[in-house]
């Protein structure tokens, strides 16, 4: 346990947290470190999917000019298709790396509720008499930080179920306009509400992260 | 400041790209059949992120707005001047030219050019940006609307007056 190491003699200006508030402290700055790492991720992962729908595209128009060519050039051409393939599938395992940390990313988050979900009961237990409880930090009783954890979780859980199956189909599918949504879906994310941010930034007021 | 819209009508024609393939997609009969309220949710990002574009662009709108009303009152301030003493000077003295000289007139032609050059030009603008979302071809023809339209409107009119003031300038 980490023991204050302001020097002896020398009286803290503000009462020292405690173990409760600290971890939900500590978790609230995990909160916002995840969710930055998630959007650099998704950034990549975008630029990633936006190379395999190229790769794709210029395939198929390959393709379909092959198709209009006589069949004996056609034979010639089709030496040209592996180097495509091999773009296509350094793109698809580039991809793959990238759902596959934020799908890390994802099962921290769940954690980080599981762990605030403990402190909840924590606190239950502790003033199981019906004391009143005080709030950690400012206003927010302390299932509140549960319930923002559990709400912001919950939405990087679907999100991260989307991506999986734009994963799996975005290297598969010939309809364009398809793959457009694919794209389309990763880039803006629809199961992250835009409250995400602002549930973020109140956990961070709350917790003392920000100032007014 | 006029090159600064091009990425932003870009990036509209390529959301509304987004848009029109998520009406044509059937999302039922695709493997994203599994996820309820999708092709809603998506379309609500694409809406804010459209909303978010066009704020951007009426904020360059107002700067562009502010160039004309600024021009206009300063070539309105020459012409009023120009009438206060257009009867002392009488109309011949006006249409006078020389070499070295141009006329009262010529450059009073010029400043208008200038003025009617940057009305025409945030008029259009501003009705490039009538956007409504039933009508996704439109919108993705923004970026060549916007060519079009400043094709239509050549800002060689400022310039060449710039340059026809600045050599009678130098002219001893």
């Amino acid at each position: 346990m980490a023991v204050p190491k302001s020097p002896a003699g020398v009286t803290p200006r503000r009462p020292v947290l405690s173990v409760s508030a600290r971890k939900i402290k500590d978790n609230a700055a995990d909160w916002h470190n995840l969710m930055m790492k998630w959007e650099t991720l998704n950034d990549n992962g975008f630029a990633t999917a936006n190379k395999i729908v190229n790769v794709k595209i210029a395939t198929q128009f390959k393709d379909n000019n092959l198709e209009i060519e006589c069949d004996s050039i056609a034979s010639d051409s089709g030496k040209q298709l592996p180097d495509y393939n091999e773009e296509l599938e350094q793109c698809c395992t580039q991809l793959l790396e990238t759902l596959e940390n934020m799908s890390k990313i994802q099962m921290k988050m769940e954690k980080l509720s599981t762990t605030t979900k403990g402190i909840c009961d924590l606190e239950t237990y502790n003033y199981r008499e019906g004391a009143s409880r005080p709030p950690l930090f400012h206003t927010w009783p302390t299932t509140y930080f549960y319930e923002v954890s559990l709400k912001l979780s919950e939405m990087y859980k679907k999100e991260l179920q989307l991506k999986q199956v734009i994963v799996q189909e975005i290297a598969h599918t010939v309809d364009q306009d398809l793959m457009m949504v694919y794209l389309s879906a990763w880039l803006y994310q629809p199961y992250i509400e835009n409250s995400n941010k602002l549930l973020l930034e109140s956990m961070l007021l709350e917790t003392g992260h920000r100032l007014l | 400041m006029l090159t600064a819209f091009m990425p932003l009508f870009s990036s509209l024609a390529n959301l509304a790209e987004q848009m029109q393939s998520c009406q044509k997609v059937t999302f039922a009969s695709t493997p994203l059949r599994d996820f309820p309220e999708l092709a809603e949710q998506l379309k609500h990002k694409q809406r804010c992120a459209a909303e978010t574009l066009l704020e951007e662009l009426m904020g360059k709108m107002a700067g562009l707005q502010r160039v004309r009303d600024t021009v206009s009152s300063s070539v309105g301030t020459v012409f009023q001047l120009y009438e206060q003493h257009a009867d002392g000077l009488g109309l011949e003295a006006s249409l006078q030219r020389s070499a070295v000289n141009p006329s009262l007139a010529d450059m009073l032609e010029w400043l208008q050019d200038i003025e009617s050059y940057y009305r025409h030009l945030y008029l259009e603008s501003r009705l490039l940006l009538q956007i409504r979302y039933e009508n996704l071809p439109e919108m993705q023809a923004l970026p060549q609307a916007w060519e079009r339209m400043l094709e239509h409107n050549r800002q060689d009119v400022v310039q060449d007056a710039l340059l026809k003031v600045s050599f009678f300038l130098e002219a001893p």
